[in-house]
C-alpha cells in the first residue's frame, strides 16, 4: 500500500510516522526547503526562535502528542512546565499593571473573587463535569454565572494564549472539553530541542520505516480514479497512491482538486470551506540576560491591553539561546478587524511588555504575525471540519482539522490519530 | 527583491537571509543591505516574496 501526504508540517510527518511504521508505503512532499510547517526553529542572531508554536505542548509528556510521538517511538524528551502563573495588579480596583503586580498561581484562579462567587466555582467544578454546559460561547457563558469581570478577562486570557481567540469566539463545549483535557493528561511541557527536536524525531521515524520526504517539491494537483483519490501530480510527473494525506487545511486542498470538487454533490462542502476563519495572532520574541518570566511555565497576563500570555522556555532547554541568554516569547492575540492595524497592533504588545516587565533589560529579537494563510490556526479551534473529505481516500490533517478540546498541536495530534484509526483499523 | 501583499509578518524569510537585511513588523521590508541573493524568495511559505532576475 501507497501512500502520499502533501506537506511536511507536524500534521503531515505525525501521519507519515504512523502510516510507514504500519507498513505503508510513504512519500511525503513539501513545497518549502524546511520540513516542520509552524512547528519548527528558526535559527535567528542564534536563537533558536520558532516558525510558529512557542515551543510548548500544551498537555506535555503526557499529552495526545507525546502519546502519539510515543507510539511511533519518536525519540524525544518532553519536560513538564513549571505551575503557569497569572500576573495580577496590585490593587484590583486599577485594572492594569502601571501601579505593580503580583503573581499568583493559574490553579488559585478563584482568590480573587468573592467568598460566595468562590462557593459557586467549587459547585461548578462538580457539576460541570457530570453535566457539560453547551449552546453558548465562553464569554456567555461566564456572564450567565458570575458578575465578576475578573473570570471574563482570564478567560480571554487563557483563550487568547492556548487557541488565538477571544472568549466571545469559543464555544463553551470546545472550553469543558479542554478542561477535561486538563485533567486527563496535565499541563504544559517543552520539548528539549524545543519544535524541531519533535520535528527531527519524526523524520527519523520516517527514514527508518523507509519513508521518503522530497522538499522544495510543490504539489499542483490531487488525481482521483473513480471518485477517489489516486495519486498527485508534481512538475509533469504523476505520483500514484492508495491514500493521500493533506497537510494544507481543508480549503487549500479543495483547490488542488477543484475540477472533481466542482460537482454540485460538493456544493455543501465547498460553503462549508467558505466559512472556515482562520485564525490571527502576533508573537514578540525577546532576548534578556536575566529571566523575565522566572520559570518554565506560562505567565499569563490578563490585565494587559493586547497581550495574552508568555513563556520563557530556555528554564528548560537552555540551548534554545545562546550561553547565558534567555529565549523570551509573548502571545497577543489579533481580532479579524483589526488584521489590516498589525503594526498598531504590535506597537500596543510592544507597550504592554515594558509594563510587564518594568525596569528589566531585554531586546526585541524578532516580531512575527500569523494570518489568513499562514495562520495561528487554519480553522479556529471548535470548528474544524474533522478530517475526512467527500472524496473517499483523501484526508485533511493539521490545524485545519484538530480534533475536539485539543489546544493547538495537541489538536493536530488528535486529528491524526483519529485519521490514522479510520483507515489502519 | 519585492514583497507583495501576499506577506503575513511571519518573519521566516528575515531568520534565512545571510545579510540581516530584512526587517519585520507586520510585514517584512527589505533594508538596503539587501544584496538581491534571492534566498528568501525560497523559504516564504506564502510565495510573498518577488525576486528580480
Amino acid at each position: 500500500m501507497k501512500a502520499i501526504i502533501i506537506g511536511a508540517g507536524l500534521g503531515g510527518l505525525l501521519s507519515a510516522a504512523r502510516l510507514s511504521q504500519a507498513g505503508y508505503q510513504v512519500d511525503v512532499f513539501e513545497r518549502l526547503p524546511i520540513t516542520g510547517g509552524r512547528f519548527t526553529n528558526l535559527n535567528y542572531k542564534g536563537f533558536q526562535l520558532s516558525s510558529g508554536a512557542l515551543h510548548m505542548l500544551p498537555h506535555g509528556p503526557s499529552g495526545p502528542l507525546a502519546q502519539l510521538l510515543k507510539e511511533v517511538k519518536a525519540d524525544v524528551r518532553i519536560v513538564r512546565s513549571d505551575k503557569a502563573t497569572i500576573r495580577m495588579p496590585l490593587k484590583m480596583s486599577r485594572p492594569d499593571y502601571g501601579k505593580g503586580f503580583k503573581d499568583i498561581y493559574f490553579n488559585d484562579f478563584f482568590t480573587p473573587l468573592s467568598h460566595r462567587d468562590r462557593m459557586k466555582i467549587a459547585l461548578l467544578i462538580v457539576s460541570t463535569r457530570k453535566s457539560r454546559p453547551t449552546g453558548s460561547t465562553v464569554n456567555a457563558w461566564v456572564r450567565t454565572q458570575f458578575k465578576d469581570e475578573w473570570l471574563v478577562r482570564f478567560a480571554d486570557s487563557f483563550c487568547g494564549w492556548s487557541l488565538s481567540l477571544k472568549s466571545d469566539s469559543v464555544p463553551v463545549e470546545e472550553l469543558f472539553e479542554i478542561i477535561e483535557n486538563m485533567y486527563r493528561f496535565g499541563g504544559s511541557g517543552i520539548p528539549i530541542g524545543g519544535c524541531k527536536g519533535v520535528i527531527d524525531a519524526l523524520e527519523a521515524v520516517i527514514a527508518s520505516n523507509g519513508g521518503r520526504i522530497y522538499t522544495k517539491t510543490e504539489v499542483s494537483k490531487i488525481l482521483l480514479e473513480n471518485g477517489r483519490a489516486a495519486g498527485v501530480v508534481v512538475g509533469d510527473k504523476i505520483y500514484e497512491a492508495n491514500l493521500v494525506i493533506s497537510n494544507l487545511g481543508h480549503a487549500a486542498t479543495a483547490c488542488l482538486c477543484s475540477e472533481a470538487l466542482s460537482e454540485k454533490t460538493y456544493s455543501s462542502y465547498l460553503k462549508m470551506l467558505e466559512n472556515l476563519q482562520p485564525s490571527a495572532g502576533i508573537k514578540i520574541c525577546l532576548a534578556a540576560d536575566e529571566p523575565l518570566v522566572g520559570h518554565s511555565g506560562v505567565l499569563l497576563t490578563p490585565y494587559a491591553k493586547r497581550v495574552n500570555g508568555i513563556n520563557e522556555v530556555t528554564h528548560v532547554d537552555p540551548k534554545l539561546a545562546p550561553p547565558g541568554k534567555h529565549l523570551t516569547i509573548s502571545h497577543q492575540y489579533v481580532a479579524p478587524e483589526n488584521v489590516k492595524n498589525l503594526e498598531a497592533e504590535i506597537e500596543l504588545g510592544l507597550n504592554d511588555l515594558r509594563e510587564i516587565f518594568p525596569g528589566k533589560k531585554y531586546e526585541v529579537l524578532l516580531i512575527q504575525s500569523y494570518h489568513d494563510d499562514w495562520p495561528v490556526n487554519r480553522a479556529s479551534s471548535g470548528m474544524d471540519p474533522g478530517n475526512e473529505t467527500p472524496i473517499p481516500e483523501l484526508y485533511v490533517v493539521g490545524d485545519g482539522a484538530k480534533g475536539k478540546g485539543g489546544i493547538e498541536v495537541e489538536g493536530v495530534a488528535l486529528g491524526v490519530a483519529a485519521t490514522m484509526k479510520k483507515i489502519l483499523c | 527583491m519585492k514583497i507583495n501583499d501576499n506577506c503575513v509578518g511571519c518573519g521566516q524569510c528575515a531568520s534565512f537571509c545571510k545579510q540581516g537585511a530584512i526587517e519585520v513588523k507586520g510585514k517584512a521590508k527589505a533594508s538596503a543591505a539587501c544584496v538581491e541573493c534571492g534566498i528568501c524568495f525560497f523559504y516564504c511559505p506564502v510565495k510573498a516574496i518577488e525576486v528580480s532576475p
